[in-house]
């Protein structure tokens, strides 16, 4: 038996989609490339943009095709509006919010796969695993809809239910260096232009001993880059109201345990609200080896008024004052942001005010996304007004203020030399690739493989836009660290 | 039984498109201001409303604007006492901070249509604030239960008939009153105003962190 898995969107996507990885491998299946290959055959979709659903309609088309020659289940899960969920619910077999993974084999066996095995012995090893067999089903049976379902079964309208269940499984990370740990999930900010607190609801922390559980599990293991997830993730703990740590004590706990551990590895987070930006929180970075010396904070406009248009609840000035402390705690760190361009209407006067931040805060990297209504969000019932070639207009013109910083700050790095995190082949033949502590692109000439997943240092001689390159220098950075 | 869903205790029609909800409280606590997501029970559409009632009040209200083709509103419309409305929260962060109730502060709180409700919520729940209201609204009809409000404290400015306490807009009015800089303004309401209104303000010299604003979607 096999599965397939189309994942879309982003690292909280991925990071979930690993959870579904683990089930489905734990229940006997065997996961493929090929999706004619597959029985399970399943969606992690995303609602950000239009074109990410239209993408889960045109697959569940094809795959009913292929019902009519085989036996097949298909499901989606992920980041599903309500009103898509209720056409899924017609066309797919299985729809259920991440949150209710856990029963995916129950689930799975109630509509007709007998796998006893893979049911009964979840934490054993695939090789002791019998095969499923897929019975014939009956077509109908399993068809619920909506209003069939008892009201505490409509979980789609608190996708945040049953979350805490869903952190206990343990993930199939995708890599053996790099890893995601979820530690929020769902959002009470309301950007306009956001649907997520309408797919994943609200902020609900994970239990701080289980996120440090699996923390110590991945440095233990030898992961060397690992990234704490959340849709708003330094307003951890805020909805325990006061009976779980903060976000800077749960860093500092991470940056102890980095201490103590002898390992060297790198802690990130993403992505963080400038609203739950504390001193505390930069402080705390300043303070351990192991805590990145990245920040990624989204700005999403550099005017005032856009911001209030976006909902976001930071000033240009309330920014100016978090990236400040950065600057001054920790003057090494580097800096990425997000930045939407043509939000309804945004004028030439408020995309330049935009430009000037990029300028003045000087990023490394910016995500800059050309706006378009992202169905469920609020602004998708606002005229989208900048046409789509001004929209490219002012995307290249913020783009061409970025390189010329990101560009600058690179050509600094030649003659260093740094630290860097082998991730793989560089599209350059003869080239390894990785990254340094602040995420900047590095190559350099070597075929070994087995540097993949290590530290290594590079003495760089050559900078580009958005990436470096050097040679590799003797001394190993894989060393404990103090 | 869900724990979210609580009953509806009544409505109260104020126009003929905009109406209070009133919804049964239980144990919620808020802070004038904040909204909560409303749906009518069981159904998969919802929306965030602003709460309209004050923090001692029995009741928690909402105040709605029937939209046209609106999924939320037409149905919220339609409820009677007993019925029951799904209610996450409270959410969102425009609110009086602490800081800023320190006596002597002055808040000018400036609305249209339906943002008037967080500061409805904000003077019932501070009775000693010193505030003043100016409300933009089409007609002297849409002045949602003034007389909740010191007469003297309460400014209609009406665009559509010469009933208000202004005729004009909002931003008419206050770029031919005088605000002292060190007012607290809160601003509440469509963007477009808010823009407007925000603009008038600056050129007045009111310092960019004593204006709050939150976009009503």
């Amino acid at each position: 038996m096999k599965y397939h898995i189309v994942q879309l969107g982003c690292q909280m996507n991925i990071s979930d989609g690993e959870r579904v990885q683990k089930v489905l491998d734990q229940l006997g299946f065997e996961v493929t490339d090929r999706e004619e290959d597959a029985n399970l055959l399943g969606v992690i979709a995303c609602s950000v943009r239009q074109k990410g659903i239209d993408k889960v309609y045109s697959r569940i088309q094809k795959w009913n095709k292929w019902k009519n020659k085989k036996n097949l289940i298909t499901f989606v899960t992920g980041c599903v509006l309500p009103a898509d969920r209720e056409k899924f619910l017609k066309t797919f077999d299985l729809v259920f919010p991440m949150s209710e993974l856990p029963s995916l084999p129950d689930m799975i066996y109630q509509y007709g796969v007998v796998s006893p095995a893979g049911m009964q012995t979840l934490d054993k090893g695939l090789a002791e695993m019998e095969k499923p067999v897929l019975k014939t089903r009956n077509e109908a049976a399993f068809r619920v809809s909506e209003a069939q379902l008892p009201v505490d079964k409509k979980q789609i309208l608190h996708p945040e239910r049953g979350i805490e269940e869903f952190w206990h499984i343990t993930p199939k990370y995708g890599s053996g260096f790099e890893a995601y740990i979820p530690i929020q999930n769902g959002c009470n900010k309301f950007c306009t232009y956001c649907a997520v607190p309408y797919t994943r609801g609200r902020e609900v922390s994970r239990p701080s001993g289980e996120i440090l559980n699996e923390l110590h599990h991945l440095v233990e293991n030898g992961y060397k880059s690992i990234t704490l997830l959340g849709q708003n993730v330094n307003s951890y703990g805020l909805d325990k109201k006061g009976d779980e740590i903060s976000f800077a004590q749960l860093l500092r706990m991470i940056g102890e345990y980095g201490n103590k551990s002898q390992k060297k590895f790198w802690l990130y987070f993403t992505s963080p609200h400038p609203r739950d930006m504390s001193d505390e929180v930069i402080e705390v970075i300043s303070q351990y080896d192991c805590l990145a010396k990245q920040i990624h904070l989204p700005i999403q406009s550099g005017d005032d008024e856009m911001l209030v248009h976006m909902n976001r609840k930071h000033t240009v000035e309330q920014y100016r004052h978090i990236v400040s402390t950065i600057r001054r705690l920790i003057p090494q760190a580097t800096l990425f942001t997000d930045i939407i361009v043509g939000f309804t209407g945004e004028t030439d006067a408020q995309v330049e005010n935009t430009r000037k931040a990029i300028a003045e805060f000087k990023y490394n990297m910016a995500y800059i996304a050309q706006y378009s209504p992202r169905p469920g969000a609020a602004s998708s019932r606002w005229v989208d007004d900048i046409p789509k070639d001004e929209k490219k207009k002012r995307y290249h013109m913020l783009t061409d203020e970025l390189m010329k910083h990101s560009f600058e700050y690179n050509k600094r790095l030649i003659g260093k030399t740094v630290d860097v995190l082998v991730r793989g082949h560089d599209r350059k033949a003869g080239f390894l690739s990785g990254l340094t502590e602040g995420k900047i692109i590095v190559r350099f000439p070597s075929d070994d493989e087995s540097l993949i997943g290590e530290f290594v240092k590079v003495k760089l001689h050559s900078a580009a836009t958005f990436s470096t390159e050097g040679e590799k220098v003797n001394a190993q950075a894989s060393i404990p660290v103090n | 039984m869900n724990n979210n869903y609580h009953k509806i205790l009544g409505l109260r029609e104020l126009t003929s498109s905009t109406f209070v909800l009133e919804i049964e409280r239980r144990d919620m606590k808020f802070e004038p201001g904040q909204h909560i997501l409303l749906g009518r029970a069981g159904d998969i559409h919802h929306r965030e409303y602003s709460i309209y009632s004050g923090v001692e009040d029995k009741a928690l209200e909402v105040l709605v604007k029937e939209v046209e083709d609106g999924e939320v509103s037409k149905t919220l419309k339609h409820l009677k006492p007993g019925d029951e409305v799904e209610v996450q929260g409270p959410l969102g962060f425009f609110t009086l901070e602490d800081e800023f109730l320190q006596t002597g502060n002055r808040f000018l709180f400036i609305a249209s249509g339906t943002g008037i409700s967080p500061f409805h919520s904000m003077v019932r729940s501070f009775p000693n604030l010193n505030y003043k209201v100016v409300h933009g609204i089409r007609h002297a009809s849409d002045a949602y239960e003034k007389s909740d409000y010191a007469s003297i404290r309460y400014v209609a400015c009406t665009s559509r008939d010469d009933q208000g306490d202004f005729n004009g807009r909002l931003t008419s009015f206050l770029q031919q009153n005088e605000v002292e800089p060190d007012t607290h303004c809160f601003l509440c309401g469509n963007f477009e105003m808010i823009r407007d209104a925000m603009n008038v303000l600056e050129e007045k010299g009111i310092p960019q962190d004593h204006l709050h604003a939150e976009v009503y979607f």
